[in-house]
């Protein structure tokens, strides 16, 4: 593999966002915030603890497609920036498998989740691990018996269509083109998060 | 690591290689787009749990604002408190805001720019309700932390909003 991810990570860590002077953050083709992961853990755990297992079902597929979208249009502003031009373009040789492995570095270097492809079946399947990220600070101590990494799911699948569903689509047409599911969380005790992406059962 | 005055608020701006977060001003933070903020909000609303993503935003909000004036007790006066916290506001890159005034009872705030919003027009156009949840929840915060009351004591509510089409956003303060 082409891609040197620790220089990925070190270098993509190290861009600080400051706003304009209208407290916008534009960048990577977004407009991006930099809120506490306090804030967002807050909403999803409790939106999704205190539901009936019917309405649960309900909430955290959209807490889930929420990160499914933001990680398709901000995924691929990440792929087209000057700084992945710069530090991960020259990496770059088998396409799109190492734009795929370069997304997941810069996934970790953003914050998100420390996150690597384990298996990768080009057009099919991807396995991908989290050894730390943010969604599992829902538990201080023990173990929960729910799978919380919703954002987590969610950006794999994403990367997954910019990677295999076609051009990108700023309406964002190919998102549900794949689908992923969380099989293992550091938050339900496994030491490590686990998520499988595979094509949508309805597409 | 940086450490960015930007007006008169200091950014410092920490990653911890080892567990690959990243920490601002000391807090635990993470960067995200307009989408996920306007899909949250889009989902409070259809979930009927907008006081729930406010109340969340307020006490995440309430922590870093506490935490900052912990860290740099030179902002002693309502004033300079006001302003750092407006200024927090925009670091956060949630838009800029005007506090119009402040007190133990009732206050009034614009926002002449807005993330939430500005992203929820790009994403869908405008809309025929407010929506910003999460910046009520920071005004709620700035109230009780600036005017050093308990949390909680404060209601914001959206009078005017720019995704209904306005030129800025009003948030009424409300002593509870």
């Amino acid at each position: 593999m082409a891609i040197d991810r620790k220089k990925v990570i070190e270098q993509m860590s190290q861009i600080d966002m400051l706003p304009d002077e209208n407290g916008i953050i534009e960048g990577f083709n977004v407009t991006v915030n930099q809120l506490p992961t306090d804030f967002w853990n807050a909403f999803a755990e409790r939106l999704s603890s205190k539901s009936s297992v019917d309405m649960r079902f309900y909430k955290e597929y959209l807490l889930y497609n929420s990160a499914h979208e933001c990680g398709y249009h901000t995924g691929y502003g990440i792929i087209t920036s000057d700084e992945w031009n710069a530090v991960v373009g020259p990496m770059l040789e088998k396409i799109p498998e190492d734009i795929l492995h370069g997304a997941f570095a810069v996934f970790t270097a953003w914050g998100w989740a420390n996150t690597e492809i384990v298996e990768l079946v080009p057009e099919e399947r991807m396995v991908v691990r989290a050894y730390n990220y943010y969604e599992a600070d829902i538990v201080d101590y023990g173990s929960s018996s729910k799978m919380s990494a919703y954002m987590v799911r969610g950006v794999c699948a994403a990367f997954m269509e910019l990677a295999y569903a076609g051009p990108y689509d700023p309406k964002g047409k190919p998102v549900g083109t794949y689908e992923c599911e969380q099989v293992k969380g550091i938050e339900c005790g496994d030491s490590y998060g686990e998520f499988i992406v595979t094509k949508a059962k309805e597409s | 690591m940086a450490i960015v005055v930007k007006n008169k608020i200091e950014y410092h701006h920490k990653f911890d290689s080892k567990t690959n977060r990243h920490y601002i001003n000391g807090i635990l933070s993470v960067l995200h787009c307009h989408h996920y903020t306007c899909l949250y909000t889009q989902l409070a609303l259809d979930a009927g749990e907008t006081t729930l993503l406010k109340e969340c935003a307020r006490e995440s909000f309430q922590d870093l604002l506490v935490n900052y004036f912990l860290e740099h007790p030179n902002h002693e006066t309502i004033t300079q408190k006001v302003d750092i916290a407006s200024q927090y506001y925009s670091l956060l890159g949630l838009g800029k805001m005007t506090v119009q005034f402040i007190g133990r009872f009732s206050g009034s705030v614009e926002l002449l720019f807005s993330h939430t919003d500005s992203g929820w027009i790009k994403k869908w156009g405008t809309y025929d309700k407010p929506i910003n949840y999460i910046s009520g929840g920071f005004i709620e915060a700035l109230f009780a932390v600036c005017l050093d009351m308990p949390p909680n004591s404060f209601e914001a509510v959206e009078e005017q909003s720019i995704v209904m089409g306005a030129s800025t956003s009003i948030f009424k303060v409300t002593r509870r």
